[in-house]
């Protein structure tokens, strides 16, 4: 059919948007980050230095992907339990009632909260909470930028898993129920492994959008340019220190800022690759 | 015989209860940042909301200070920001989520491709790109390149490739839950191809599809990294997207940076966040409002 | 879903209409121009540039993204002039495309800001600020800190230091005062926006040291003397070149450019010679081409963007930085500026006529 040629025509070439978008975002970030790479070579990637003093600069962007690392990695670890039964509560116990609807509402209003007034609340608020607990000195740190990540990026993971678990074809339920199942049994042993590759997208786009957060870790990590000493000591991420120097950055600075973006592209592309091959392990 | 059936019965019912229990208290937990910011935003801002916040453009620091001296409510408003957002959010809105939808129906028809799961994949780590990467790399493109200073069209533009992976994605993976037999049913009564995807897929997925797209619209109407390096910014309302504009987060940041103006913020915040309540609470009517799923 | 769209249509025009008719809204009659730079001015040139709209309808965009952005801006052609807290340095001219000019509009004044409680009018030397920021003094109770104290019960408190995480002409101006006053200062730590502290904690902003000192007491940290006035957080008496304990005001901000200006303006004004003044204080810049026909630059945006710079560093821009806590240009710097002015051509011929 012609029609469905030039159906499928549009599909691909919007398919291709994205393509020739990476592709243009991998290649400015590439030019930009040259003159970095040219004076420190592969050193770059793996010292930890960072001396931005005039006449004896010295840059490298292991702290940072040290620090990036860790905070996303730990907020999704503290994100997976909540997002988890969140989804559960909406789309399988109270599905359909007032008080589910309700329950959504509110998680996405935590993805409604502007980044930037995060890392207010993080800083006038969570920060003395913190500092309460008497865990770390100031507040500022790892643990304390962590949790906010995990607090930002928990309407990710759930809304996108309510609504994959709530289309779990219903039948399928009911044959294990009319086994006797119960239902924590349907929930482990039909629901999960049917919904199984979207739970685990949205888990990605959550962990995607906890490699990037920028303002509000930036707040609360202590911008320390160095390797995390400890679970509350201060560090910084990738995305935090380039938002934090590029407004007065320039020359080689500007360029080892931008070759850490490119490095966190490359992190990205690797942290999702190796997700999908736990998929597959575990499907 | 019967004691052991009795026995993993009762194992397996009181698990059931204790997952139940976990569950629940889990979902708690998750809701209680939400209640203690909401309350600080109102605490804190809900004062100097009236009708002039919306419809005046927002203050200089001598009104703020002289209003904060005399314990008034700022004059002013954000309405310069709420024109901008809403311009460049609607542009950024007509470029991603045609190109979103369309690449996500891409992706779930030609699963097995070896293109397509290059595509997914890339898709996967443009989520991960920070903001402000993206305010650069729009910064070279559209403000050096195209406009040849700031603009809102430079905005709209970073906003726009922030959307697209989240839209694609959700739209993937949703339609993938669509059972296969209502497809090959519409295929079976030789429906064309692009009827089915717009009569068939696209509203039995609506619900999903419109999560999708809420998410990515509450990811860009809280950023601000990105549209300080492309639209600057704007004392005026500004309908020119050529030229600078500002948007609603910015101006939360030239509040945060202004000595005298750090009550705004939490106002400016707090619409923020009961706009996009709304926008949640519209999407979840109109969904319930179809016929079908 | 339909007539929520036209509800937002009609919401917009709505809005647009009654700006119109106000006199609060920036006209867009004829000419619009855009700048962008410093975050320190801001308030300032906001308030300014609004006040200037008012009375002539050509309306200054101006972004506070940084020094550096300006700079990266003006280097772009993407702006009709930018703001900087650093004069361009010597390698910095050479890689914008053709001569600058810098043209001073205010002054501001770096303070260290201090949260102990019960304490007021704190006394500090170059060299005890230098210890402290180097980890050497590591309680206010210290001997050095107390011997120019004397009045003062200093409590046995640590010292936390604050300085700032992001790249900040603040930082600039303080180390350039620190490395001219202090000893060791040059060695260990240097001039730059940008440092490798020893000791203390970052924070983000003026706003985020301020909001940091405000919440937590015993430490001290520098932030720009607008802020510690607007959120009223004490601010140490500083000694200066002459060895008087100065406080932070107008009057001690604007004394420091009571000295010898170069006909380029590109001078630090720390550490000032001048008995009375303040000395962590800086000049704040505009920068625009010398030659401003470049590109597509119309000669209509020159004339304004020049007009606009000569009306911001003449008596009714001045008051307005007063106003605001900015402290004014003294007189000299007034005609310097002009001069500099005098200076920009389009096509050869000069725009001030």
């Amino acid at each position: 059919m012609g029609g469905d040629r030039i159906t499928k025509g549009l599909l691909f070439s919007s398919s291709l948007v994205l393509l020739l978008l990476s592709a243009g975002m991998i290649f400015t970030l590439a030019s930009g980050a040259i003159p970095a790479f040219r004076e420190f070579g592969g050193r770059f990637i793996f010292s930890s230095a960072w001396d931005p003093t005039p006449g004896k600069e010295q840059y490298g962007a292991l702290a940072f992907i040290a620090g990036t690392m860790l905070t996303s990695l730990l907020a999704l670890i503290i994100c997976i339990p909540m997002a988890f039964s969140a989804s559960l509560f909406v789309s399988e116990y109270y599905k359909g009632t007032r008080i589910a609807s309700v329950l959504r509402s509110l998680v996405d209003l935590l993805a409604g909260v502007p980044s930037i007034v995060y890392g207010f609340w993080g800083f006038y608020t969570l920060r003395p909470l913190i500092m309460k607990t008497g865990l770390s000195d100031q507040g500022f740190g790892i643990f304390t930028a962590s949790l906010i990540l995990a607090i930002m990026i928990v309407p990710y993971a759930t809304s996108l898993s309510s609504e994959i678990i709530s289309m779990v074809s219903t039948e399928m339920k009911e044959a294990a129920y009319s086994l006797g199942a119960t239902r924590r049994e349907v929930i482990f042993n039909v629901v999960i492994p049917s919904a199984m590759s979207g739970i685990v997208a949205s888990f990605i786009l959550a962990l995607g959008r906890a490699l990037g957060e920028t303002m509000a870790v930036t707040m609360l990590i202590g911008n320390a340019n160095i390797i995390p000493k400890g679970l509350f000591s201060p560090g910084n991420t990738m995305a935090s220190v380039i938002a934090n120097q590029f407004g007065e950055a320039d020359g080689l600075k500007m360029s080892a800022l931008i070759a850490i973006g490119l490095i966190l592209f490359a992190i990205t592309a690797l942290v999702n690759a190796l997700g999908k091959v736990i998929i597959k392990r575990f499907a | 015989m019967g004691n052991i059936l009795a026995d993993n019965i009762n194992r397996r019912s009181k698990r059931n209860k204790r997952f139940k229990g976990l569950i629940i208290s889990g979902s708690i937990i998750t809701v209680i940042p939400i209640f203690l910011i909401v309350i600080n935003l109102i605490i804190k801002g809900v004062r100097q909301i009236n009708l002039s916040f919306f419809t005046e453009t927002s203050p200089d620091t001598f009104q703020a200070m002289t209003a904060t001296a005399n314990g008034e409510v700022i004059p002013g408003g954000i309405a310069n920001g709420l024109v901008g957002s809403l311009i460049m959010v609607l542009l950024a809105s007509a470029l991603a989520i045609p190109t979103g939808l369309m690449t996500g129906v891409y992706l779930y028809e030609n699963k097995k491709k070896r293109y397509a799961s290059v595509i997914r994949s890339l898709t996967d780590v443009l989520q991960g790109v920070p903001s402000i990467i993206l305010g650069i790399i729009a910064y070279i493109w559209i403000v050096k390149g195209v406009t040849r200073g700031y603009s809102a069209l430079a905005g709209s533009i970073a906003l726009a490739i922030m959307m697209l992976p989240i839209i694609v994605r959700s739209t993937e993976e949703t339609l993938s839950m669509i059972p296969v037999q209502i497809r090959e049913a519409s295929f079976a009564l030789g429906v064309p191809y692009y009827k089915m995807m717009i009569k068939v897929l696209i509203p039995c997925s609506f619900s999903g599809l419109a999560t999708g797209i809420l998410l990515s619209l509450s990811r860009i109407l809280g950023e601000t990294a990105p549209l300080m390096l492309t639209s600057l910014g704007s004392p005026g309302i500004n309908l020119n997207i050529a030229k600078p504009s500002s948007a609603v987060p910015l101006l939360i940041w030239d509040f945060y940076n202004d000595p005298n103006m750090v009550s705004m913020v939490w106002s400016a915040s707090l619409f923020l966040m009961i706009f996009v309540l709304s926008l949640n609470i519209l999407s979840r009517s109109i969904s319930k409002n179809r016929k079908y799923i | 879903m339909k007539k929520v769209l036209i509800l937002l249509v009609a919401s917009l025009v709505l809005i647009s209409c009654n700006n119109s008719g106000s006199s609060k809204t920036v006209k867009n009659k004829n000419v619009n121009l855009t700048a962008a730079g410093a975050t320190f001015p801001l308030p300032f040139y906001n308030l300014a540039f609004k006040k200037y709209a008012e009375a002539t309808g050509v309306s200054v965009n101006y972004g506070g993204i940084g020094s550096g952005g300006g700079i990266k801006s003006l280097r772009d052609k993407v702006v009709d002039f930018g703001a900087t807290d650093a004069f361009l340095s010597d390698e910095e001219l050479v890689s914008m495309s053709a001569p600058v000019v810098h043209v001073p509009t205010c002054i501001g004044g770096v303070v260290l800001a201090y949260n102990l409680p019960g304490v007021t009018g704190l006394k500090l030397t170059p060299e005890v600020i230098e210890g402290i920021f180097l980890g050497e003094i590591t309680k206010w109770n210290d001997s050095k800190i107390a011997a120019i104290n004397k009045g003062l019960t200093l409590p046995d408190m640590k010292i936390t230091v604050v300085y700032r995480s992001d790249g900040s002409g603040t930082t600039y101006i303080f180390s350039d005062y620190m490395t001219k006053a202090g000893k060791s200062w040059a060695a260990k730590i240097g001039t730059g926006k940008s440092l490798n502290w020893p000791v203390g904690i970052a924070a983000k902003g003026n706003p985020g040291v301020a909001g940091t000192i405000s919440q937590s007491a015993g430490t001290i940290g520098y932030i720009g003397y607008e802020f510690a006035v607007a959120q009223k957080i004490p601010a140490a008496y500083i000694a200066n070149s002459s060895g008087n304990f100065i406080e932070p005001s107008l009057g001690s901000l604007t004394a420091a450019a009571a000295t010898d200006i170069p006909a380029d303006t590109r001078i630090m004004l720390t550490n000032s010679p001048n008995p009375q003044a303040y000395p962590i204080t800086s000049f704040t810049w505009i920068i625009l081409y010398r030659e401003q026909a470049y590109d597509n630059h119309s000669l209509a945006n020159a004339e304004a963007a020049v007009k606009a710079i000569k009306w911001l560093t003449g008596p009714d821009a001045q008051a307005i930085a007063t106003s605001v806590n900015y402290a004014p240009l003294p007189q000299k710097a007034v005609e310097q500026a002009s001069k500099a002015l005098e200076e920009v051509t389009f096509n050869g011929t000069k725009v001030l006529r």
